[in-house]
């Protein structure tokens, strides 16, 4: 398999899960300032 | 929900672009890709740093908690990043020098720069009461930053490197592809996105931090 598609598709990975902890992250901040 | 969304949008199609469209750099070959995460995490560790620089000196001025919070995030965020540049950068070492630290200009430079910052956070966790942890790391970050343009800018060009010309080069020119210039400032744009999207957070949980204790 080409090599960049391997480093895409880690780093599409990588960046996904980030992405969704943040979010996470960001809606349970949301719930606690509300409290 | 929708500024969050255009962020992931950008970030993940310029690494689409970046990776499968953009043409090699002729010297730097396969290791061309590094550099797409390696600039950008070294663009944000230089605008967390100077950040919290900032907020320490409104927070001397204004004695405002808040900028105390703003200037803690962006270090700690600041020093993540720098991080990140450090192991980018180790990698690309690997394959273009053979080991992955050489005590190269650069490498040395942004070592002191992990050490400053690493003692700021240490320096704020040693110190219980919060006014005085405050003023002090506020006081310290002013000083170490001043360190920072000389270590990430001047010192790098003052000695002989083996670390490729930053992107404008000693000429003053972009000496690059149009295509690669284009995905480098689309990933510098998105990882300013993401920075200030988790200083945010970071400030906002500082603040619950504070909320909770003092309940």
């Amino acid at each position: 398999m080409d090599r960049n598609w391997i480093v895409l598709g880690v780093s599409l990975l990588v960046w996904g899960l980030l992405f969704l902890w943040l979010v996470r992250v960001e809606k349970r901040v949301k719930e606690l300032e509300r409290k | 929900m929708l500024l969050r969304l255009s962020l992931f949008v950008w970030i993940s199609v310029a690494m689409v672009v970046a990776l499968l469209k953009a043409p090699l750099v002729p010297v730097l070959l396969e290791t061309t890709r590094v550099l797409y995460f390696h600039i950008p995490c070294a663009w944000i560790a230089v605008v967390a740093l100077g950040w919290s620089m900032l907020h320490s000196i409104l927070y001397l001025v204004k004695r405002d908690l808040r900028h105390d919070d703003h200037a803690a995030a962006a270090a700690g965020l600041g020093l993540l990043f720098c991080i990140a540049a450090t192991v980018t950068g180790a990698l690309w070492a690997k394959a273009m020098w053979g080991a992955y630290w050489n005590w190269d200009p650069r490498e040395t430079s942004i070592f002191f720069v992990l050490l400053l910052y690493t003692a700021y956070l240490a320096l704020r966790s040693s110190i219980q009461e919060e006014e005085k942890r405050a003023r002090l790391s506020a006081v310290y970050s002013v000083i170490a930053f001043v360190a920072v343009p000389f270590l990430v800018f001047v010192v790098p060009r003052m000695y002989d490197s083996l670390h490729p010309d930053p992107i404008i080069n000693r000429r003053g020119k972009v000496d690059m592809d149009p295509m690669i210039v284009l995905c480098f400032n689309a990933m510098l744009v998105g990882f300013t996105g993401l920075y200030f999207w988790m200083q945010s957070l970071r400030v906002r949980v500082s603040r619950l931090e504070r909320r909770a204790h003092a309940a």
